[in-house]
């Protein structure tokens, strides 16, 4: 992630995003849509309540004995001749794929959309070793060709115009190209397609793979997946440890929700199932398959309160209907991850210091919880959060000295009463036809944008005595 | 080697820490797949009616195009329509021996080339002159090894004589089908899947499945849906009602 | 004759320092509807704003008293969605490490509702004989809507009431950005959600926005009062027993 970016605090980056007039237009419509069409599609599921139960058991289960299942992945994708790789940091990985590239003379890759290759700044260090790397996911490829980063978990170029993407086609690849989404899409097929058929090297993520018999899954739409892992001579998939699932009846159960819950498809287009490099009869597919199994901070959750965190799918949902999300988009939270899951995922990949700001940037609704389709409780997490940014004090001191001066208040109701008293004593200068407004200090955030109630003339417990 | 060893070893320490948040299990599997599948395979011989209806109209929501053939050797000439009215001149197939029939007679009547997967031809030089073809093409012709109702999908195992890209270079793609390949819902697939991988190497001759749901599609700009970013704009399944 | 209903109010912080004419709309409700309400006077808050901001040893000390002050009461009825699900949910857990206040804090919960809950499933409330006239429209506060899974008792009482017109609330669902210290640790964000909450409130045509909850009435009321709007935010106790002025 850009360091530049993160110098500003987030709320200012927040702010910036409020201005933004065609992003508000462009959140709203798109997060809108989603919403609509992740409803529609379990409405017309009355199976989906209890295989979201399901799945969200399948991960807990899996994570019981994950090292397990991890091993017997490994075993079945070596006996089908591939690789596997086992990196325990981003720059672990980073050095695989460089390596291997290297190796084997590569100068072109194609990737399939993988956040885990952006979560470990992937496509930089490809660029820096001399290899080129082509996004092929459309949204994908168009922020590469932007320098930008994704803005969303499934829809990258969310926050940008028709308009902004035909100019940028033309001047990177030279044309003119109308703002039209057909035209955009098949200069995209043209461009890419050459890329897929001279590429040397294909690189994917993974949404799950299956440890009973070595299968790596990828759930797409466009037909990049299946091009990236049968085109190019070599295939690497790099995968978070969390991935691995125990057996094909334990994918089924999750391909039933993970389209439905990110798009609202009951399937997505491609569903792939690829194990290992091709087999002895086929005329296609690669000679070589490596699978790099990625920790990156995972592993130190699974005894953490973050556990829950780990079942996440990647599927979207959870951004789609956070209030906060909706308003400020992807780019203001300033790491890979956005949205309400990607609060907890920084924090895990991170540690806690990253994200003392954006802890808070939740107004614990719930709505996230309610969409999730594997039911991660991420509003607990992010309180969980809180209180370790306490316990370790990481929050400011300021802020902890009011927190103290609150508790008091509220442990003696003759503190309390006295600072209704106090309360409405100091109001008086800001009280106006019966509203407060203009207070001083933090109270300001408040009246800035809205109005107050003023204390009351008299508490409710001093009109008891002559209700009661 | 070190590297999976303590890598192994720092999970198992995470893992041994906790009893985990609840009780769990994965999901129960057919103790017995090829008994599970056969059974299967007994209800879908007299559901299939039912069945086919169901796939045709989740085919057709995800703008899949549906037709039927009286038998086999009838199925050339749908093919041979569809190739004429999307003005195609070049086609690559399945093997002849793998699809049951061999359309490159009739379409050549047309005017069109039909380029075909043999098996037995896996040597560089085929290889490079197959991806050349099936790039060319514009329309490519497989079978299909499971067709689900649920959700309009065409499954497609990979292997000798069945190349991964007919389905995904050309711009139109057509599956063609019997009755025996319908299953009703996801569950079903998890159950022949699971039969699949009991004796792989024996099953399947390749190493992909591909699950087909519809045409290649993206969203990705301003949300507007468009058909064909890189795999084909068009799907097409045949049925053909006399096995 | 069965003995009367009875219930200990809890009326919430922000219930007994900005919105006392709620506690008093409550109390004149509830004994209208035969029950004796009762109010322990040491009550001061839940303790929530300290559990959300992690302060969790703190609001464990908080709700150690509250469960004792309230710990002979048969049932506890609360204005207050958030604070029902604070002490029906989260008590228990804060207070775990001691056996007798974590068995105080189980039973506290299963006594304490939030008050459509209370006269709905307890006194079987569904007809009330308000004076109140005018087009409503409810919004769903987030703890007790997805805390409590309530979102049916409200709409019902607000339909009981003759005089009531109840217009459904386009994304009634979605929060009004109150959060607590949300609202002022962001201020802006906070307030772009309420804009986009307060402009599908005007578009329903209603007089009168209902919540059950002082927090979101704060946020919604004190966005209404700022732009001059003509919608009033009022607690649906206000409604229901005709204390609404104007």
């Amino acid at each position: 992630m850009s360091e530049g970016l993160l110098q500003t605090p987030f709320p200012e980056r927040a702010g910036a995003a409020l201005k933004d007039t065609f992003l508000q237009e462009a959140l709203t419509i798109a997060t809108t849509k989603f919403i609509d069409l992740r409803k529609e599609s379990f409405a017309g599921f009355p199976a989906g309540e209890a295989l979201r139960d399901r799945a969200r058991a399948i991960k807990e289960a899996t994570l019981q004995h994950l090292d397990v299942h991890l091993e017997r992945l490994a075993d079945n994708v070596e006996r089908l001749g591939g690789t596997v790789h086992w990196a325990a940091t981003g720059e672990e990985a980073r050095e695989i794929v460089l390596r291997l590239a290297r190796d084997r003379g590569v100068r072109m890759a194609v990737k399939s959309k993988s956040m885990a290759t952006e979560e470990i700044d992937l496509n930089e260090a490809l660029e820096h070793a001399g290899i080129t790397p082509v996004e092929t996911d459309l949204g994908e490829y168009i922020i590469q060709l932007a320098h930008e980063k994704p803005s969303h978990i499934i829809a990258p170029a969310i926050h940008k115009t028709k308009g902004q993407v035909a100019e940028l086609f033309s001047r990177e690849l030279g044309g003119r190209f109308e703002a039209d989404p057909e035209v955009l899409t098949a200069v995209a097929r043209r461009v890419l397609r050459e890329k897929f058929l001279q590429a040397d090297l294909g690189i994917t993520g993974a949404n799950f793979a299956v440890a009973d018999t070595g299968t790596v899954v990828l759930v797409t739409n466009e037909g990049n997946g299946r091009m990236v892992t049968s085109l190019p001579r070599i295939h690497v998939a790099l995968m978070g440890i969390e991935k691995v699932i125990p057996s094909m009846s334990d994918l089924v159960v999750f391909l039933a929700i993970l389209a439905r819950s990110a798009t609202g498809q009951k399937l997505s287009s491609y569903t792939t199932l690829v194990r290992g490099p091709r087999r002895a009869g086929e005329l296609e597919g690669p000679e070589e398959f490596h699978l790099i199994l990625l920790d990156n901070g995972r592993a130190r959750q699974i005894a953490s309160t973050l556990r829950e965190a780990l079942y996440c799918l990647r599927c979207g949902a959870c951004l789609n209907v956070c209030p906060v999300y909706r308003q400020i988009g992807g780019h203001a939270y300033g790491y890979t991850y956005p949205g309400p899951i990607g609060i907890l995922l920084t924090a895990m990949l991170k540690g806690n210091e990253s994200v003392r700001e954006l802890a808070h940037a939740s107004s614990l609704c719930g709505a996230c919880k309610d969409v999730c389709p594997v039911r991660i409780d991420i509003p607990r997490m992010l309180v969980e959060l809180r209180e370790h940014l306490d316990r370790e004090k990481i929050a400011s001191w300021t802020e902890r000295m009011v927190f103290r001066v609150f508790r008091r208040l509220l442990l003696s109701p003759a503190a309390f009463r006295f600072s209704a008293r106090a309360g409405r004593w100091l109001q008086r200068p800001f009280v106006r036809a019966g509203r407060l407004r203009g207070l001083p200090l933090v109270f300001g955030n408040w009246t800035r944008t809205r109005d107050l109630p003023p204390v009351a003339a008299r508490t409710f417990r001093e009109q008891w005595k002559e209700l009661r | 080697m070190a590297a999976r060893a303590e890598f192994l070893e720092r999970i198992r320490r995470e893992v041994a820490k906790t009893p985990g948040l609840f009780g769990a299990s994965p999901a129960p599997r057919p103790a017995a797949p090829a008994a599970a599948a056969e059974a299967i395979r007994r209800e879908l011989a007299e559901r299939w009616p039912e069945a086919l209806e169901r796939f045709r109209q989740e085919f057709e929501r995800v703008a899949g195009v549906f037709h039927r053939a009286p038998d086999l050797d009838a199925v050339p000439e749908v093919i041979g329509s569809i190739a004429r009215e999307r003005g195609v001149r070049s086609l690559v197939t399945w093997d002849p021996a793998v699809l049951g029939f061999d359309a490159a007679p009739r379409l050549a009547a047309l005017g069109c080339s039909v380029v075909a997967a043999r098996a037995g031809a896996e040597d560089e030089a085929s290889r490079l002159r197959h991806r050349a073809d099936a790039a060319g093409a514009q329309l490519g012709v497989t079978g299909a090894d499971f067709v689900l109702a649920e959700t309009g999908t065409l499954i497609l195992l990979s292997g000798t004589g069945r190349p991964r890209s007919t389905s995904l270079l050309p711009d139109v793609h057509v599956a063609v089908f019997g009755r025996d390949r319908l299953l009703e819902s996801l569950e079903q697939v998890g159950v022949m899947l699971e039969d699949l991988h009991v004796d792989p190497d024996r099953t399947m001759s390749g190493a992909m499945i591909t699950f087909i749901t519809g045409p290649s599609r993206t969203a990705d700009i301003e949300l507007t849906l468009t058909r064909g970013v890189h795999g084909p704009k068009e799907v097409h399944a045949v049925f053909v009602e006399v096995p | 004759m069965a003995a009367p209903v009875r219930a200990a109010l809890m009326i919430t912080c922000l219930g007994d320092m900005f919105f006392p004419e709620v506690g008093v709309a409550m109390v004149r409700l509830l004994r209208g509807l035969g029950v004796e309400v009762q109010f322990p006077e040491g009550q001061t808050c839940c303790g929530m704003p300290l559990f959300n901001s992690g302060y969790h040893h703190d609001a464990a000390l908080v709700a150690a008293r509250t469960v004792r002050l309230f710990e002979r009461a048969e049932h506890v009825v609360v204005p207050s969605g958030s604070c029902a699900w604070m002490v029906k949910t989260e008590y228990p857990g804060l207070l775990k490490h001691d056996p007798a206040l974590r068995a105080a804090a189980e039973s506290l919960a299963r006594r304490t509702r939030e008050l459509s809950q209370f006269l709905v499933e307890v006194l079987g409330v569904s007809r009330v004989d308000s004076p109140f006239e005018g087009k409503v429209t409810y919004h769903d506060s987030c703890h007790l809507l997805r805390g409590l899974g309530e979102s049916a008792s409200p709409r019902a009482l607000l339909r009981g009431v003759p005089g009531v017109e109840l217009v459904e609330l386009p994304g009634a669902d979605q929060c009004c950005g109150f959060g607590g210290s949300f609202s002022v640790r962001l201020p802006e964000v906070s307030s772009a959600i309420l804009d986009r909450k307060l402009a599908n409130v005007e578009a329903t045509g209603a007089r009168c926005l209902v919540a059950c909850d002082a927090g979101c009435l704060m946020q919604m009321g004190g966005g209404l009062t700022r732009r001059g709007s003509a919608v009033k935010a009022v607690h649906l106790a206000e409604v229901l027993a005709g204390e609404v002025s104007r």
